[in-house]
């Protein structure tokens, strides 16, 4: 059973407890007030894990903190073996936060767990040429997704009649209408590389370390401490409690706890 | 009083970890006598300057380093930063005993940073906590034709003495 129907269930005995006292029996408030302070604390916890905003804040959290440390590895990973990883980002800005290709999104998965997946974006700027004459750009935009798969790569002349390129500094006029396959865009070294990267980061101890550093656990502990201070209605001498007006508090406190932004 | 800028906690570790490397022989420092320049090259060197420095340790085991992140948290005095460290050398068995002496240097979080502090080069840096998060297994470089790589990957944590304002002293 889980931890938080059991605390409902269990908790459900002491609304007998609140509703006060028996007429014609000596009224005492003890009872009732212990037993509203022990229903509005068990009512916070186990309403917790399926509260929206609660749930919405642990994996927010949690994900910007993963998604901005990934990003950082990725970075320096690319800064010093820019061959295996200079096509996750734009044409020479290797391992440039701003010029990532490569994007980290959330999957919900009910509850409190949630799945991350990965993405490429679309390349916007220009291939470099070298070439002061070529006055047509051409963006090549699925560049990190070709260049991770090492799909091979066919060019044909759109326009133009013929391919024309430079190759170790001499000009190659292609036959008219052929076309240049490139077996491995982005060199051999760059195929799977960021798969291989994104692996471990997500395998080993780095992610323990960025869901540690999110700060959550303070954050938790700090918002948590604050939705279980019990109101003051219950502190305050009553011979009878409401179980249905304590269960509302409780919601309140939990989505005013933990409702804010960071 | 001005206030020096330079001190940076890479660079200490940077030469903590070279001061250890000598010590136990797995590096010597003659190999890296540079007659250009008339001293020894420190073969731990930024991402930023292995272009400059390609040439100079071709062949030659040297470890390439890079900050991944530096953050501070709400306790402002704490710098929390993450340095990637790729191990270069030709030889499998180097790198190994590189790995190793660098697992048994910065494993034991505070004790480490004792270690750190105990050879540091300035006393406006006082290190908190040094460890590994990260260690990849050794393969072929793609970078570097011939060499086999590994990265370790250290977390350090430390503070710089301030002012009564909390600004760097």
């Amino acid at each position: 059973m889980d931890s938080s129907v059991a605390l409902i269930q269990a908790s459900s005995g002491l609304e007998r407890l609140m509703a006060g006292s028996v007429p014609g029996v000596i009224k005492d408030s003890t009872v009732a007030q212990i037993s509203a302070f022990l229903y509005y604390e068990a009512s916070v916890l186990s309403k917790l894990t399926s509260n929206a905003e609660f749930k919405n804040l642990f994996k927010t959290t949690i994900f910007n903190q993963i998604e901005k440390d990934f990003g950082q590895y990725v970075d320096a990973q690319a800064r010093t073996k820019p061959r295996s990883l200079h096509h996750v980002y734009e044409w020479n800005k290797t391992g440039n936060p701003t010029a990532r290709l490569f994007d980290l999104y959330l999957i919900d998965t009910g509850g409190l767990s949630f799945r991350i997946g990965r993405d490429f974006k679309l390349s916007k700027s220009a291939v470099p040429s070298k070439n002061k004459k070529q006055k047509r750009r051409y963006v090549f935009a699925n560049k990190a997704s070709v260049m991770e798969e090492g799909m091979p790569l066919v060019i044909r002349p759109k326009s133009a009649e013929r391919l024309v390129f430079e190759l170790d500094g001499a000009t190659v006029f292609m036959p008219k209408g052929t076309s240049v396959t490139v077996k491995r865009p982005g060199g051999r070294a760059a195929t799977n590389q960021f798969a291989l990267t994104y692996g471990r980061f997500f395998g080993g101890q780095l992610v323990n370390s960025s869901i540690k550093s999110s700060g959550f656990q303070r954050l938790f502990n700090a918002k948590i401490a604050k939705a279980l201070d019990v109101p003051i209605n219950i502190k305050k001498v009553q011979y009878s409690f409401s179980a249905g007006k304590i269960r509302m508090q409780a919601d309140a406190a939990l989505s005013s706890s933990f409702g804010g932004s960071l | 009083m001005t206030v020096d800028y330079k001190i940076d906690a890479m660079f200490e570790l940077r030469k903590f970890l070279w001061t250890q490397l000598k010590l136990t022989g797995l590096f010597d420092q003659d190999d890296y006598y540079s007659d250009n320049l008339g001293s020894e090259i420190i073969p731990i060197i930024p991402v930023q300057q292995l272009p400059e420095m390609d040439q100079f340790l071709n062949g030659k085991k040297h470890i390439v380093y890079d900050k991944i992140g530096l953050s501070y948290e709400e306790n402002w005095l704490i710098c929390c930063e993450k340095v990637l460290f790729t191990i270069y050398s030709t030889d499998i068995t180097e790198i190994y005993e590189i790995r190793n002496l660098m697992t048994d240097l910065f494993r034991r979080m505070d004790e480490s940073a004792k270690d750190v502090n105990s050879l540091k080069t300035t006393n406006k840096l006082i290190f908190h906590n040094v460890m590994i998060v990260e260690t990849t297994p050794i393969e072929p470089s793609l970078e570097l034709q011939g060499f086999l790589s590994t990265d370790v990957i250290l977390e350090v944590k430390y503070s710089r003495v301030t002012d009564r304002l909390g600004r760097f002293a």
